[in-house]
């Protein structure tokens, strides 16, 4: 084999073996040896501060936004509540894809787009320099440290520094597409800083990317996203009163999502909202309601003359 | 903190594993899912201070006195001191030995004593040139003993510098270093880099004659040894032990081992010792690198390339007394170092088989010797039964091409032409040729003169791998010359799947694999 050749083979055998491009593997017998990833100190108070808010936003008009919108269709809902309160607030969603975040981002009025940061965890986001400065530059992540179970000391200077944040309490995105158990940090941010949650429900993120895609399916799948009446942690109640009531209030959102907004409230009056964490049936049932996506307003339109 | 060693189970998300093969080393995607890879520990913490630890070592023995109150004035003290077949790959210079050795010279200046001789215990390897001796024990130890001649190699054919000091209760001559057998006190500096090294196989081999090493290398002693890395179930072991015990009646012995760890590879080669899956974009590029650097360079250079590197290792202990108590501490760390358990045994054991052995340090790997490295070393890098079930197969990579190299191996040159020629069994070969070739006089001049292993030696070699070849019903080496390995009486292959093909007759279609990845150095704990 001539050298040429033979070192394209190994550039190339090289490249599918450790997956360049793509986040690495561990092989299976091998994860309970691989050593736990430090945690990763990076600042990002440099991504808040106007030279980087003027690159963010190109990169989400002229880059993102574009993108997003010839990949897949949006119905937005109920932004209207954002109207009645000031910043900054918790958003509080579900998490089943990556594309979540563009889409709870791109869907908010630009004013409070500009004035968000997305949580985003450390040990995924953070663990290298190019992943971090993108999805950064991109997005406005903060690393939280999600192994502990507690959030990290810099969400709350940001909520301080009067951005508004997206939290994923559940941590990581779903497998099924099916909401997963919500953690505590949003909540206590909300009581420790007297900030509203507004709870955000979206649907159609599934089937559009789910795990392990890299990219949105073809097709221009549809999705939806519902924004909630903002809550607020009363004087006295605790912060394990306060989670599962904006876990309600995200599952009443999917409900209502679903069906129609008065269908929803009488089943909350009634206690029936349906369970956001699914049936419990074959593995293969869940996933395969959840790869439908939401039925898009209209008909796509084609043009006849392109019509093959 | 370092990793202890695991076996991995290839599976969709495992990437190419690296197996070494001679000069070179392949980035091999073709294992079987399932197939089982044992790597070695990482790297155990070296000591923080190496001369603090020599101190403590010499002043603190293991059940001896400490080494100041056995140096008086007027004594013959003698030095003995492992040859350069420990460590592989060669330590990067300052050797331990020489910091050992440097201590012990100190303490014997201290104390008066004018009597001195360094040997380097090669017993029956070639004699190792100034260059060579002077990397080992250190410039300032070279300069002030090597001009003199109180520097130098055993000559195991010298018979005026032989003491035969009696026999075992089995009836195995002791014939040592006659210096070494009269001298006062015998110091002995080892490196025990894995589990068959040090212990009373240091004197008992290391300055040891033809006279006395036939009793315990040769291919029945080899396959009772199961496994020479098991000194409690190696029956070589066994006889050096009987003849280390006489020898101790005769000679205090004041044994001095070190452990090392397993930093085996420098930069830019330290990719070989990562898990494959851990590799950096750094590490991924010096492999790319290395290895199109290795497929454009001539054979020479390839050579120069890895013959030309020394490791880093770092010291993880070093203790100093009677011997066999010493022994006990130092296989505690490298089994610390060394040791991975795996569950059961497999149909077949695949090894790649490095450029460098034991016997060809600064030469060349010829077929004999990468035999001995691959059913030799590697097959026996085992505790309690064979990695691979009796019956089953071997696989091993290596091209067998290096060819031999006539200033070190000439009496392998005619072991291959002829002995091989006419029979690959260890036993008939032993029976019939050993004899002749250990007593052949131009063998014996170039051992003495030159820098040639003894005519013997070709032999050890294919006993070494006598266990191997009786256990395993099939042996097939992975890109190797075709005509090379039917000389050696075994069968070659071009890739992995032909392999498997090939061994499909004995093990069947869907055999159970085991890949021993080494190097660095590991010793399954086989359950």
């Amino acid at each position: 084999m001539s050298f040429v050749r033979s070192s394209v083979e190994d550039i190339r055998l090289v490249s599918r073996g450790w997956r360049w491009g793509r986040r690495p593997q561990v092989p299976r017998s091998a994860e309970e040896w691989v050593p736990a990833a430090r945690s990763t100190v990076f600042r990002t108070d440099w991504s808040r501060r106007r030279p980087a808010m003027a690159a963010r936003e190109v990169a989400q008009k002229v880059g993102l936004e574009p993108l997003f919108r010839s990949q897949v269709r949006t119905r937005v809902e109920a932004l209207d509540v954002l109207d009645r309160i000031d910043g900054p607030v918790i958003f509080v969603a579900n998490h089943v894809s990556h594309l979540d975040t563009p889409l709870v981002l791109l869907s908010l009025p630009d004013e409070w787009r500009r004035r968000t940061a997305v949580a985003a965890a450390a040990d995924y986001f953070f663990d290298t320099w190019w992943r971090a400065v993108g999805s950064v530059l991109l997005f406005n992540t903060f690393p939280i440290d999600r192994r502990g179970g507690s959030l990290a000391a810099t969400p709350g200077e940001v909520l301080a520094d009067g951005w508004s944040l997206v939290i994923y309490p559940e941590g990581t995105r779903s497998n099924d597409g099916w909401m997963g158990k919500f953690r505590m940090g949003a909540a206590f941010l909300a009581k420790e800083h007297g900030v509203p949650v507004v709870p955000v429900a979206h649907r159609g993120t599934f089937a559009a990317m789910p795990r392990g895609q890299g990219w949105p399916s073809p097709g221009r799948r549809q999705l939806t996203i519902r924004f909630g009446e903002p809550l607020v942690c009363g004087a006295d109640e605790s912060v394990r009163e306060f989670a599962p009531r904006i876990k309600d209030a995200v599952a009443a959102l999917l409900d209502e999502d679903r069906t129609t907004w008065w269908e929803a409230r009488r089943r909350v009056a009634s206690g029936s909202t349906p369970d956001p964490s699914g049936p419990s049936v074959a593995q293969w049932r869940r996933v395969w309601e959840q790869s439908e996506s939401p039925a898009p307003d209209a008909p796509a339109r084609k043009l006849r003359a392109w019509r093959r | 903190m370092s990793r202890p060693g695991f076996v991995l189970e290839v599976d969709d998300r495992t990437p190419p594993l690296v197996v070494h093969e001679g000069l070179g080393f392949r980035l091999e995607d073709g294992f079987p899912l399932g197939t089982r890879v044992v790597y070695p520990p990482e790297s155990i913490p070296a000591v923080p201070d190496v001369d603090a630890a020599i101190r403590e070592a010499l002043l603190h023995p293991v059940d001896s006195d400490p080494l100041p109150e056995l140096l008086f004035a007027g004594m013959r003290l003698t030095i003995a001191f492992d040859d350069l077949s420990l460590p592989l790959p060669t330590m990067k210079a300052p050797d331990i030995r020489g910091r050992i050795i440097e201590h012990v010279l100190t303490m014997a200046a201290e104390a008066g004593v004018d009597d001195v001789k360094l040997i380097a215990a090669n017993a029956l390897h070639r004699r190792m040139t100034a260059a060579e001796l002077k990397h080992i024990v250190g410039e300032r130890v070279f300069r002030s003993f090597y001009p003199q001649g109180d520097l130098y190699n055993f000559d195991a054919e010298d018979r005026d510098a032989l003491a035969h000091l009696g026999t075992t209760d089995k009836g195995e001559d002791i014939e040592i270093s006659k210096r070494a057998a009269e001298s006062d006190l015998l110091v002995y500096v080892n490196v025990n880099l894995v589990a068959m090294d040090g212990g009373h196989k240091s004197v008992g081999i290391g300055l040891a004659s033809y006279k006395s090493l036939r009793h315990h290398h040769n291919a029945k002693t080899m396959v009772q040894s199961r496994s020479f890395m098991d000194h409690k179930h190696s029956a070589m072991h066994h006889s050096a032990w009987r003849i280390g015990r006489v020898i101790k009646d005769t000679v205090k012995v004041f044994q001095i081992e070190t452990t090392l760890n397993n930093d085996v590879f420098p930069k830019p080669f330290d990719f070989l010792q990562k898990r494959e899956w851990e590799w950096s974009v750094k590490d991924q590029a010096s492999m790319l690198g290395v290895r199109r650097g290795l497929a454009a360079a001539p054979q020479r250079l390839r050579h120069k390339m890895f013959h030309d590197m020394r490791s880093v290792y770092g010291l993880t202990g070093v203790n100093a007394g009677e011997v066999e108590a010493v022994h006990e501490r130092t296989l505690q760390k490298v089994h610390q170092q060394h040791l991975v358990e795996v569950q059961g045994q497999s149909d077949v054991l695949v090894m790649g088989v490095p450029y460098l052995g034991p016997y060809n340090v600064n030469s060349s790997m010829n077929p004999v010797l990468a035999t001995c490295m691959g059913l030799g070393y590697y097959f026996n890098s085992y505790r309690g039964q064979p990695v691979v079930r009796k019956g089953g197969a071997v696989i091993l990579y290596h091209p067998l091409n290096e060819g031999f190299n006539q200033l070190h191996h000439p009496s392998y040159v005619d072991f291959y032409e002829e002995v091989l020629a006419e029979s690959t069994d260890p036993a008939v070969v032993g029976e019939k040729y050993e004899q002749q070739f250990a007593e052949d006089p131009w063998y014996i001049h170039l051992y003495r003169t030159s820098h040639a292993y003894h005519g013997v030696h070709p032999f050890y070699m294919w006993y070494w791998a006598a266990h191997a070849m009786d256990h395993v019903d099939e042996v097939i080496w992975v890109g190797a010359d075709r005509r090379v390995a039917s000389r050696l009486g075994f069968r070659a292959a071009t890739t992995l799947a032909d392999a498997l093909e090939m061994a499909s007759g004995t093990v069947g279609t869907s055999p159970s694999i085991t890949y021993l990845h080494n190097p660095p150095h590991l010793l399954a704990d086989v359950r």
